[in-house]
């Protein structure tokens, strides 16, 4: 719709759907008023409006689609008419058995005995990589598998790189590799006490239970819940984003994956400890880190590369069912170790 | 939503609750366990249980008001069972990967139903005091 109209320059107000975060609403803005024909672009988050001024030619329809393709690779369409919320519920049909099956295959590999694979108590770096690989799909799989799936769902949902995931990584594998030689040097132990164990892992299990709610994109009001961060803030982060993606916060993440409570990562910073020297004790947790890496690697490139394909709606509803599944199970896992819950479970 | 969509969301619901049910710590098999692996020498009450990818046996029948002495053996263990929690006695250890730990239990605590888990919760077993 035309709004005002001021020789050859005009302002449309569009209909923008995918944005959810201050920083969409910021990235948008810029990528629009980049293109030297158009003025300003001003994104208004509550109404989900693009108002746009600049010099265009053709039908509104037609810009809309031209402008479209600008912030398309982001998750955003810009449209002349309001889209109805797309709740999608058809992708349930699909979505909930594979959970369902994912989940319950989950389930029968915690009983199948891997860890007997595990003999002896010395630790080669054999061993340590072996251990990993086993942490990446036994127990610690519900807790930081399910935290890196949540997470890099969530970042492909709104518009994160290959090079958001790939700096989580490093920055485990490198956290991994600096914590595990201070551990190795200090001969303490940097794993936390049960109370701060406890805290962490209903922390996690909540964070991991709105991430797999917004993951369904089925209601509205856990938006709410959403960790924004100020619009100035956003603003600052977005300038940085557009080229160069977040930078900190995905290293600081994967860094912090050495303290969650994972029993197998737990250990083996104990062994770490034990060896008493910087280099042995980065060597054998970085070795560690690396066994977990296959499973880590394919729970986040796996959802960014399947956030662009066309039965994205399918994968984000199955991965939020099964995020889901995990917060809840991780939830009452930390409120039976306080001793305030009977254990739900038993492997 | 259609029928279809509330039939496989339905089955999804049930087939989800079966699995944990499955996994879910089960009051009528553990009454079948039954077999006691406390031992009294000497006044003393002797528990011994295994922790490697989980604990064996998961429960134990043992005598109320006796002095009693839990050995948790590991052999190799790495996973979340070495990380021994037992709430009720406020006892938190990282038990080394192979190896004995003796956890004394006083007569005064040696009552009830004693839960012990990893401290990711995966794990557990329990002694009852009788």
């Amino acid at each position: 719709m035309v709004l005002t109209e001021d020789s050859n320059r005009k302002t449309y107000t569009f209909h923008v759907s995918g944005t959810h975060c201050a920083a969409c609403a910021v990235l948008i803005e810029q990528i629009l008023a980049e293109q030297a024909h158009i003025g300003s672009a001003k994104v208004s988050l509550s109404n989900r409006q693009v108002v746009v001024t600049g010099e265009f030619a053709g039908s509104p329809e037609e810009i809309a689609a031209e402008l479209t393709k600008l912030v398309q690779s982001h998750g955003y369409i810009i449209g002349v008419e309001k889209s109805a919320h797309q709740a999608g519920w058809g992708d349930f049909v699909y979505a909930a058995p594979i959970a369902l099956v994912i989940i319950a295959a989950f389930l029968v590999l915690q009983r199948a005995g891997l860890t007997s694979l595990i003999t002896g108590s010395n630790v080669s770096y054999g061993t340590a990589f072996l251990i990993g690989l086993i942490a990446s799909v036994s127990s610690c799989l519900a807790i930081v598998g399910g935290l890196v799936l949540s997470l890099s769902a969530s970042s492909a949902k709104e518009g994160g790189t290959w090079r958001t995931i790939a700096l989580f990584h490093a920055g485990r594998l490198g956290g991994f590799f600096v914590l595990g030689g201070a551990v190795g040097l200090l001969g303490n132990s940097l794993h936390l006490g049960l109370t701060a164990n406890i805290v962490l892992g209903v922390i996690v299990a909540l964070v991991m239970l709105v991430l797999g709610v917004n993951l369904l994109d089925v209601f509205h009001f856990t938006k709410r819940f959403q960790l924004t961060l100020p619009a100035a803030f956003s603003r600052h982060i977005a300038r940085g984003a557009k080229r160069h993606d977040h930078l900190l916060a995905p290293v600081l993440i994967g860094i912090g994956t050495f303290f969650l409570p994972c029993g197998f990562t737990q250990s083996m910073q104990l062994y770490a400890l034990s060896t008493g020297s910087f280099m042995t004790g980065a060597s054998i947790m970085l070795v560690f880190a690396l066994g977990t890496l296959p499973m880590l690697a394919l729970l986040s490139f796996g959802s960014l590369n399947i956030a662009h394909k066309s039965w994205k709606g399918i994968f984000f509803k199955t991965a939020g069912i099964i995020v889901i599944a995990l917060a809840l199970l991780n939830l009452a896992n930390a409120l039976a170790t306080a001793g305030i819950i009977n254990p739900f479970v038993n492997f | 939503m259609d029928t279809k969509t509330i039939i496989s969301l339905t089955v999804s619901v049930v087939l989800i609750g079966w699995a944990f049910w499955f996994v879910s710590a089960k009051p009528s098999a553990d009454d079948g366990a039954r077999a006691s692996t406390a031992s009294i020498i000497d006044g003393t009450q002797f528990i011994d249980i295994a922790a490697k990818g989980g604990y064996t046996p998961r429960v134990v029948v043992a005598k109320a008001g006796v002095p009693t002495i839990l050995r948790v053996a590991t052999n190799g263990t790495f996973d979340c069972s070495a990380s021994l929690v037992i709430p009720k006695l406020s006892y938190q250890k990282f038990l080394n990967p192979s190896g004995i730990e003796d956890i004394a239990i006083s007569a005064e605590e040696a009552q009830g139903t004693l839960q012990g888990l990893c401290s990711m919760g995966m794990y557990g077993f329990k002694i009852r005091f009788e």
